[in-house]
């Protein structure tokens, strides 16, 4: 206390001793609260899905600028949801399940529809309680190409899936698919969907949603040997689904009947350690014709491990042109992948530490990394 | 002036030293010091060289390496309140599950492994234990472990995950 009191008498005589003095600065002015509104949607924007693995019923869409490095809003998605952006990205879809007291009570499956100008929630259609209730992909809610339907997968575990009109805020029909799951939209009115043996079935609708034909191909993969991953990567004319083993199956969805084209490989001949794995495996930019895919090393089980490299192919050529190595950077093993479609494209990258990386497309240069984004961020949309 | 400066550094010394938050920091500091000085302190390293010797630690049903997991994506219902064959109190298990093929190094077999699902909280959040040897995407669903094998109980809030051995495998 004694030298506290002479520090005082210090500070005290030089004040005397001619120390200008500072006047107290003016009390801030009273706040008005206000609302924000959303920005104009930016070429770098980001919807990321996270799972919440945690705490499952509690999932939500993060909307992230990759410009601006800020969370632009939320969500919410409830419990083990399927998230799908309308053709003309006004409306998002959700299609989750609410238990009436939180983690437990009666099960309600729904599809709420959210303004993507302003993320309210605009509208709901209840389904009936067999919406498919798994890891998230492209095709456990999905729009037809004109917006008019919109498909739900429904496992019981019995496959089917409901066909609803999100104008009229109906289900239109129920679908059998006979095994085969997942809905994998093509033109306004067909729905395929992923068959045990390999093959795909396409079922066409009429114009109340109803069905009127269906088809099923020849085989396109071994479900043994060497089996597709589920979440299929949007190409300029359907879809490709990478193999377990790094071979790319591109089908082209764009007729009555779907177009297998010869697969290829990621790897080269001394490559096989090298796997793609993750909860979204691949990414593509239509215009420019890139594959982005994580990779790792790994053996049998490793599918769902995240990649420590980002590789980077000419879709048109079959051939890798750039091996990016995001684990030596700093990065954790990355899960899931997604391109902007602008000139100037960002790859947006999830990983199992809940980071989301902004890469540039064209380098591979990371030009941040933001930390914590959800909880196991496992799927991105770029609008 | 050089006097009004000793004084004023001493002054902001002693008053500096006294604050909480420094004196926790220099409280850590000295702790870590210490620390880092205690491995350099003489002692007998034989027995660290003993149990470096030692057969490593057998793996038990909380340990996600156990070899009945070899297929599993959830919680370990053994960290849950239950076990590695039953579901923590109050949860319900699903009567439908995915299988699994593990092999034990125990007694050299194969067995199938039924994954159920316990039913009816929210996540354990515990656990979390992600293996997946020869387990397949969802159009293989007996297969499959990113199903929420709870879907068709009364209630199918996906708590954790149970391993139960159906039986040997044949070859």
């Amino acid at each position: 206390m004694q030298s506290f009191t002479r520090w005082a008498a210090a500070l005290g005589l030089a004040l005397w001793s001619g120390a200008p003095y500072a006047a107290p600065p003016p009390p801030l002015p009273a706040d008005h609260l206000t609302q924000e509104a959303l920005p104009a949607r930016g070429p770098h924007w980001v919807y990321v899905v996270d799972y919440a693995f945690d705490n499952e019923i509690d999932t939500r869409v993060h909307l992230y600028d990759g410009d601006s490095h800020r969370r632009l809003g939320q969500i919410d998605t409830g419990f083990l949801p399927g998230f799908a952006l309308a053709p003309d990205g006004r409306m998002s879809a959700v299609a989750t399940t609410y238990f009436a007291r939180g983690g437990h009570g009666v099960r309600t499956d729904v599809v709420e529809f959210t303004d993507t100008a302003t993320l309210a929630t605009a509208s709901e259609i209840v389904l009936p309680p067999k919406r498919l209730q798994a890891v998230p992909t492209l095709f456990n809610v999905a729009y037809g190409s004109d917006g008019r339907f919109l498909y739900v997968s429904y496992v019981t575990p019995a496959a089917s899936f409901g066909v609803l009109d999100p104008v009229k805020g109906a289900v239109l029909a129920e679908i059998d698919t006979a095994g085969c799951v997942l809905v994998i939209p093509s033109g306004p009115n067909r729905v395929s969907s992923l068959c045990e043996s390999g093959r795909l079935l396409t079922v066409t609708l009429d114009a109340q949603g109803h069905e009127a034909a269906r088809s099923m191909s020849a085989p396109f993969f071994d479900a043994d040997r060497d089996p597709v991953f589920v979440q299929g990567v949007r190409t300029a004319r359907g879809f490709a689904f990478l193999s377990f083993l790094g071979e790319v199956h591109e089908v082209d969805l764009s007729g009555a009947e779907p177009v297998f084209a010869p697969p290829w490989p990621l790897l080269g001949p001394a490559e096989h350690a090298w796997r793609p794995g993750g909860s979204q495996v691949g990414a593509i930019h239509l215009t420019l014709g890139r594959l982005y895919v994580p990779m790792h090393r790994g053996g049998e089980g490793t599918h769902k491990d995240g990649g420590s490299e980002i590789w980077v192919y000419d879709l048109a050529a079959h051939k890798r042109v750039a091996r990016w190595a995001l684990k030596a950077a700093g990065l954790k093993a990355v899960v899931a992948v997604e391109v902007s479609q602008d000139a100037a494209p960002v790859l947006f990258a999830a990983t199992d530490a809940a980071e989301l990386a902004i890469i540039d497309a064209a380098t591979g240069h990371i030009r941040h990394v933001e930390k914590h984004l959800g909880q196991t961020p496992w799927q991105l949309l770029t609008p | 002036m050089r006097a009004l400066d000793r004084l004023f550094e001493e002054s902001c010394r002693s008053l500096a030293s006294r604050t909480s938050r420094r004196s926790l920091l220099g409280m850590l500091g000295q702790a870590l010091t210490g620390a880092a000085l205690l491995p350099l302190l003489p002692v007998d390293r034989g027995s660290r060289a003993q149990a470096a010797d030692a057969k490593p630690r057998k793996l038990g049903p909380e340990d996600c390496d156990y070899w009945k997991y070899c297929a599993i994506d959830g919680f370990l219902c053994s960290c849950c309140g239950g076990t590695s064959t039953s579901c923590p109190p109050g949860t319900g298990s699903s009567p439908i599950t995915w299988v699994g093929t593990c092999h034990n190094p125990g007694d050299g077999r194969d067995y199938i492994v039924s994954y159920n699902d316990c039913c009816g909280k929210t996540s354990c959040g515990t656990c979390d234990c992600n293996r997946n040897e020869r387990e397949k995407p969802i159009y293989r669903p007996s297969r499959n472990n990113d199903l929420n094998w709870c879907m068709a109980n009364a209630n199918a809030n996906y708590h954790c995950t149970v391993s139960v051995i159906v039986g040997v495998a044949e070859k």
